[in-house]
């Protein structure tokens, strides 16, 4: 395994631990950034933490959404405080806005060799709807900013 | 809810939709278990969903029994 192999393999399993304790039967992209922010990497969390985001940081801004996106229609989120469920002990599939976020990450690059961490960092920021780019903007995170200065990064690395 | 009641973004309103659907399996989850520990049996449980029986285990029999429910017999 490459050390792109292993970082992926690591994030993933990280994930699959976030999407568990979410109770939830797919891994998702919010688990997957979940991940990334957690998994130490000298290029990855560096970039995050610049944009003021650790996984505490990340993990507020997505329940933070949850609770917006509820009460946009009326529904308060602590309406049940609802006992954590027994968690799937099976392994979570991927779920369709991780494969999106995969497929983004390594199609910015031609050769499979070339693929480094910040190339999946890429792939979630990529994202243009859904939970992450709401949770980020709540966190108040420049997206396309930040999404930029990945793409330095790794044109730096080069 | 009527039409304008909707949200007015698009996407505060797709938003709702996958948050709404999160509680639900949430509620569903918590549910489910609280009726299989009253000694509920899978019949049941489906009937008050309104989905089959081989839906409702599929769905939630691998997480009780690894949480230890004493679950009744799948067609009692």
């Amino acid at each position: 395994m490459n050390s792109f192999d292993s970082y992926l393999h690591d994030v993933l399993m990280r994930a699959h631990q976030e999407a568990r304790d979410d109770g939830s039967p797919t891994i998702e992209v919010q688990h997957l950034l979940l991940a990334v922010a957690a998994e130490p990497e000298p290029t990855v969390r560096p970039l995050l933490a610049s944009a003021g985001l650790d996984q505490d940081a990340v993990r507020r801004a997505l329940e933070q959404e949850f609770v917006q996106s509820l009460s946009a229609v009326g529904v308060a989120s602590n309406a049940y405080d609802l006992p954590r469920p027994s968690r799937l002990p099976s392994k979570p599939a991927m779920g369709t806005s991780t494969k999106l976020a995969l497929d983004r990450g390594f199609s910015s690059v031609t050769r499979k060799k070339d693929l480094r961490p910040a190339h999946l960092l890429l792939g979630i920021l990529a994202a243009q709807a859904g939970i992450v780019p709401r949770a980020l903007a709540i966190a108040g995170v420049d997206q396309e900013d930040l999404a930029a200065r990945v793409h330095q990064a790794l044109t730096e690395q080069e | 809810m009527t039409e304008s009641d909707l949200p007015k973004d698009p996407a505060d309103a797709l938003a709702a939709v996958v948050a709404l659907r999160r509680l639900a399996d949430r509620l569903e989850n918590a549910a489910v278990e609280q009726a299989m520990r009253a000694g509920w049996g899978w019949p049941k449980v489906a009937e008050a969903l309104g989905i089959t029986r081989q839906a409702v285990y599929k769905k939630h029999a691998q997480r009780l029994i690894a949480a230890g429910v004493k679950l009744r017999r799948r067609e009692g």
